[in-house]
């Protein structure tokens, strides 16, 4: 046996325990949970973080060759003052409802839905389908494209929800795995025997007009109000009906859903459903309301800006609206930006990400508390 | 007993987000002795021990190791400083083995310092384990995974990990708690023994009998303060009672119900074998209206698993759970069962009664939503829902409810536990579902919650209690079924013998 | 013969960014950080790679910055699941979409994009070479001998020294290990730090050595998949190397079957990884449940003075 090994000797132990010690240093502060703070602040606390995140952006598109003195100009005045651009912002807005709202309906029955972009996909290869095929008569086609992209992004969000109810497979992975397998398909179709016989670009035929979303109000299309009514539903569901109630306990905590009467699965299957259907909606409204035909990129972006409209607007219907407007303002900023100072696309994913951990982070300040403390000694 | 002191806390303040848990607590052992921290749930002893142990931080008073003032930034100070705190709920990563959990705790000072690789620094301590352990009187395997030991075992490792690591300051947190009357009694002789071989040791307790037995000394403490230390031997029980409860106690005499038919039947209730053994062993009990039905049984010994089953939570088991004129209980859906007035309260209160993050009123609602008593699935009528919430807040009492909206996590134990009987009780249940209810609540909500408990049997509920506190279930129950390795080992009728009822509970076949 | 030969003789180059990045993922997890931005951390590793071998074309230096940035930017991950303890989930979502804005800005800025670079040759590991049939297995990149080695290393350290049983520890119970001494924050930043390098190696590997140039978006769901690859080896580094060797084999197909002749709808055939993914984890989910090898604390963020 090694000598170091031996047990430490009682008396050695006592003395080395008397002997004084150079005091160590204490701990100043110290992190403590905090169960609640007036709404107030909290506002205050997430709107100086949506400052910071705005600036930070700010800092990155000035370094990517944007003059600064442009800014203002290009993400406010151009595309809320001028009437051409609010139009675009609309209309841009309206998928930018839906994917949110579907986001937050999925959130709510703590479902990672990130398979906004293959339920919107699928509806929009739905809605085309009925056109392809010129299913139905001319009056009720758009209604029947219409049900076609709400059946068709429901029945893709069927595989995931039930996997993870049954066999408890990890949906994060599932619903991307989906996206990926929905997109295969939506490029087979496009380079295949949907492509448009009258060019060569995967595209499919043009929509017929009474297919397309006619303008309800000077130029805007009825796809904004369509957006909407949609949201007003999810309010009334998430917060009127007893259903919201439900959902409220399922994202709470779902055992106690269980153990008080909930009827927890069937609630999460329903919710999941509603949202892949609204995705699926999203996926007609750009097809049918803006390119008027299947693309291969159309569905670009969603996916994300869904997650993070519903995470800006935590899952409430009437803030999501809200940040949907916002977002579809950076969306059409991106573009104007594409175009005059060659900044890709991605700029607007990254200043989206960089908001989202703004935001995110600025929930640590309101869940936590950070104390002056003292040590031992005094 | 030396005069020197070990260890003294002096003027230590702690609150946790607003909850003041220390006000001002002073605290001083002394080498050689054994030290009881006494005192009810909730009185501070875990915190001021944390602090001592380096693991919170005060946010005012001294620590003064031998009458010098320290300051720990963390636990690894405190080992340093050969102070070794044993957690009531153990700090041992499960899937490693009892040396590897030593080795993680054992500071790296000269006496350790264990050249050479891993392995060889894993083979040398096994053999220092066994050496202590068979100083200590343990008999413990050194590669054995910490998950297949006993909750006794767990404990021995605990105190062999403080031990050789140097701990000359041995905290003790709730030590009996988890043990058998007899696991206890070896347990305090051994740390005994420990103390008079010099080292000081702090004893948190909340049981009398164990202060009386083993303490040299006591500190008792209540709501936050260190109330008095005094002579254990110099006190009654009845005066120590009167110290940690600050008021006397009204232990509630037992009054017997008048029991009618069946109303539930267990038979032959298994858990799935897993590893040639089941959590559940065979339950067999029948419970009649207008009776508490009381089982005891030190912890572990399948009463979580059988809450479960009989509360409709996830649970795999066999057997026959028959609700009288209902059939298998374990078929109901959780909406059959509120129509079928089965009132639950889980030992789990924000694992599986409340929403902590929800509004008292909306856990309180929930309740009763299914019958559409708050309007129909297309609308919920909130008013007549905050009403009625407000009406049962009253009607049972439930403090501390600033507004509806209010959080329930921010109840606290007693009035979050008022809630969910408040929710529970709300349609007059038939059948009552208890899994000790008086955890973590003082005298007078226990007293309260006691008193719903029997008001409830009064008017013909048939109830079950679950508990692993024998005092509750004396105090309750009409019958006792002691549970023992997931059966009912014994069952005695109302007035029953407390040493009968301690000897089933331990007896092994 | 020629096929089958050429498939396995591909097997191991599309194997590696898997195995890595499975591998990194394992390192942080083993420390109970839920470590969903791999896809992301390739991304940055790709892009950081290619960067460096246009300006320095020596690939040994463009791999270890691949590695490098992809730490680097892990460094705000760390930020916010240990320091702000955000939720792991959405951190590390919101870690991939930050890389897949960030690396597809700078690739097209800094005109990165579609231009091809000198990887590496292959070594011949001789007379394994000469064998018929699996000969062409053992003529790769270094890298992919180097592999294995990489593997054996994290292991050897998981299992065989102090410093992994600690890493574990934290990842198990980080009370305990708390109350033990060990530092919980500490032990997680490295390992979120040593794991990123790796997840960033992978990217860069694909880039640098495979590939040879930047597309944004390039590394087409590898992340996810190795994500995946975690789950279903249970957090087992072995058992994940044999995981990538599987997809590896999958996609190593895909381009021998188009070579072959083989008439496919080839959009169907690129879908095979998601499917593969898909039905092992399912296959996985059915099977009997093999839980305990899951870290026990993943995903749960530390706080010492939390009261329970």
């Amino acid at each position: 046996m090694n000598d170091r090994l031996r047990p430490v000797m009682l008396e050695q132990a006592v003395q080395d325990a008397r002997k004084p010690r150079r005091p160590l240093l204490a701990r100043r502060y110290a992190l403590e949970i905090r169960q609640q703070l007036a709404w107030y602040w909290q506002a205050s606390i997430i709107g100086l973080a949506l400052l910071v995140g705005l600036g930070l952006s700010a800092a990155i598109l000035v370094a990517a060759g944007v003059p600064a003195g442009e800014l203002l100009n290009e993400f406010v005045v151009l595309t809320v003052f001028d009437l051409q651009s609010l139009k675009a912002v609309l209309f841009q807005a309206s998928p930018m409802i839906l994917v949110g709202l579907a986001g937050c309906m999925a959130f709510r029955a703590r479902f990672w839905n990130l398979g906004l972009e293959g339920q919107m996909i699928w509806g929009a290869i739905g809605a085309t389908a009925i056109s392809l095929f010129q299913i139905g008569p001319e009056a009720l086609r758009l209604p029947l494209m219409f049900g076609a992209a709400v059946v068709c992004g429901l029945a893709w969000a069927v595989a995931p929800v039930l996997l993870k109810l049954r066999l408890s497979v990890n949906e994060i992975i599932s619903t991307l795995m989906l996206n990926y397998l929905a997109l295969n398909f939506l490029l087979h179709l496009l380079y295949g025997s949907w492509k448009d016989p009258r060019s060569s670009f995967p595209y499919s035929p043009q929509f017929q007009p009474f297919e397309r979303l006619p303008d309800v109000l000077d130029g805007i299309s009825a796809a904004v109000p369509l957006a909407v009514v949609v949201a007003l539903l999810a309010l009334w569901f998430l917060g009127l009906s007893r259903a919201g109630l439900y959902l409220r306990f399922v994202d709470a905590n779902p055992r106690v859903a269980g153990a008080v009467g909930v009827p927890v699965r069937r609630m999460i299957v329903a919710t999941v459903l509603l949202s892949g259907a609204m995705a699926g909606i999203a996926g007609f409204l750009v097809t049918a309301g803006q390119e008027g035909r299947l693309t291969q990129s159309f569905y670009q972006g969603y996916g994300f800006s869904g997650i993070l409209i519903a995470f800006l607007a935590r899952n409430n219907p009437i803030a999501a609206l809200v940040v949907a407007l916002l977002m579809a303002m950076l969306f059409v900023a991106g573009r104007s930006l594409q175009v005059f100072y060659q900044i890709p696309f991605s700029m607007v994913q990254l200043i989206q990400a960089i908001l989202v951990i703004c935001v995110a982070s600025s929930d640590f300040f309101i869940r936590h508390r950070i104390r002056r403390v003292q040590g031992g000694e005094s | 007993m030396s005069t020197l002191n070990a260890i003294q806390l002096t003027g230590v303040s702690k609150s946790f987000d607003g909850f003041m848990a220390l006000a001002q607590a002073d605290f001083t052992a002394k080498w050689g002795e054994v030290h009881a921290l006494l005192g009810e749930n909730g009185a501070g002893k875990s915190s001021l021990m944390n602090i001592a142990a380096g693991l919170y931080a005060p946010e005012s008073g001294s620590l003064f190791i031998d009458d010098n003032p320290v300051r720990l930034s963390g636990p690894r100070d405190a080992s340093r400083y050969r102070i070794g705190m044993v957690h009531q709920h153990f700090k041992l990563v499960k899937p490693f083995s009892v040396a590897e959990n030593i080795l993680l705790g054992l500071p790296e000072q000269p006496g350790n310092a264990v050249r050479g690789s891993h392995r060889q620094r894993l083979r040398a301590l096994e053999a220092r384990i066994g050496e202590k352990a068979a100083e200590l009187g343990f008999a413990i395997d050194p590669c054995q995974a910490t998950e297949s030991l006993s909750v006794a075992e767990q404990q021995r490792v605990e105190i062999l990990k403080v031990l050789l690591a140097g701990a000359r300051i041995l905290i003790l947190d709730e030590p009996t708690a988890v043990l058998t009357d007899q696991e206890a009694e070896r347990l305090l002789e051994t740390v005994r023994s420990f103390a008079r071989q010099g080292a000081a040791v702090i004893l948190v307790t909340h049981k009398m009998s164990d202060v009386k037995r083993f303490a040299d000394r006591v500190t008792v403490m209540r709501g936050g303060r260190t109330i008095q230390t005094l002579d254990p031997q110099s006190v009654s029980i009845a005066e120590l009672v009167r110290l940690t409860v600050g008021e006397s106690a009204t232990t509630h005499a037992h009054q017997p119900g008048t029991p009618g038919e069946e109303r539930l039947r267990v038979r032959g209730l298994r858990s799935p074998e897993v590893g040639g053994h089941r959590v559940l062993n065979g339950i067999d009990l029948s419970l009649r209206a207008g009776e508490i039905y009381g089982i005891a049984g030190v912890g572990g010994n399948g009463q979580s698993e059988l809450a479960n089953a009989l509360m409709g939570l996830p649970e795999p088991t066999e057997g026959d759970i028959e609700l009288i004129g209902f059939g298998d209980l374990r078929r109901a859906s959780s909406e059959q069962r509120r129509a079928l007035r089965i009132a639950c309260i889980p030992a789990d209160r924000y694992g599986t009664a409340l929403a902590g993050e929800l509004s008292v009123a909306e856990n309180f609602g929930v309740g009763q939503i299914h019958g559409g008593r708050y309007g129909s699935f297309f609308r919920l009528r909130r008013k007549r829902l905050e009403e009625d919430a407000a009406a049962a807040i009253a009607g049972f009492d439930v403090q501390g409810v600033r507004s509806l909206k209010q959080k329930a996590a921010l109840l606290s134990g007693g009035n979050a536990q008022k809630l969910v009987i408040a929710r529970e009780f709300s349609r007059e249940p038939q059948l009552v579902l208890v899994h000790s209810p008086s955890r973590g609540l003082d005298v007078r909500a226990t007293a309260a919650v006691h008193g719903r408990l029997r008001t409830a049997r009064d008017a013909g509920a048939a109830v079950l209690v679950i508990s692993e506190d024998l005092d509750e279930v004396l105090a309750l129950a009409d019958r006792i079924g002691v549970m023992n390795a997931g059966r009912i080992v014994a069952e005695f009728p109302h007035p029953a013998d407390r040493q009968a009822i301690g000897k089933a509970m331990v007896t092994h076949e | 013969m020629d096929m089958i030969a050429n498939w396995l003789g591909n097997t191991p180059d599309f194997a590696v960014p898997f195995a890595l990045a499975a591998l990194g993922l394992i390192l942080t997890e083993r420390a109970g950080v839920l470590a969903l931005g791999a896809e992301g951390l390739m991304l940055v590793g790709a892009l950081a790679g290619i960067g460096a071998q246009l300006a320095y074309g020596t690939p040994g230096v463009s791999l270890l910055l691949a590695m490098a940035a992809a730490s680097v930017v892990s460094l705000l991950f760390a930020l916010m699941v240990i320091v702000l303890r955000i939720n792991q989930v959405i951190a590390g979502l919101a870690l991939v979409f930050f890389c897949q804005g960030l690396t597809g800005l700078l690739g097209t800025l800094l005109e990165w994009t579609n231009k091809p670079v000198r990887g590496l040759g292959a070594i011949e590991l001789w007379p394994l070479s000469e064998l018929p049939l699996i000969g062409k297995v053992f003529v790769q990149n270094p890298l992919v001998f180097l592999t294995p080695l990489i593997f054996l290393a994290v292991v050897w350290l998981l299992t065989r020294t102090t410093t992994g049983l600690r890493l574990r520890a934290v990842g198990e119970n980080p009370q305990a290990a708390d109350a033990a001494g060990i530092s919980v924050l500490g032990y997680r930043l490295v390992a979120i730090l040593a794991g990123s390098a790796l997840i960033g190696l992978a990217g860069g590997y694909i880039s640098v050595l495979s590939t040879k140039l930047w597309i944004a978006d390039m590394t087409g769901g590898r992340g996810w998949i190795a994500v995946a690859l975690v789950i279903f080896a249970r957090w087992s580094p072995w058992k994940a190397l044999a995981g990538a060797l599987l997809f590896g084999c999958i996609e190593a197909l895909i381009p021998q079957l188009a070579a072959a002749g083989i008439r496919l709808p080839q959009y169907f055939v690129l879908m095979t990884p998601y499917a593969v993914t898909l039905a092992v984890m399912i296959w996985v989910a059915s099977g009997k449940q093999v839980s305990g090898s899951q870290p026990g604390a993943l995903g749960v963020p530390f706080i010492r003075e939390e009261r329970r």
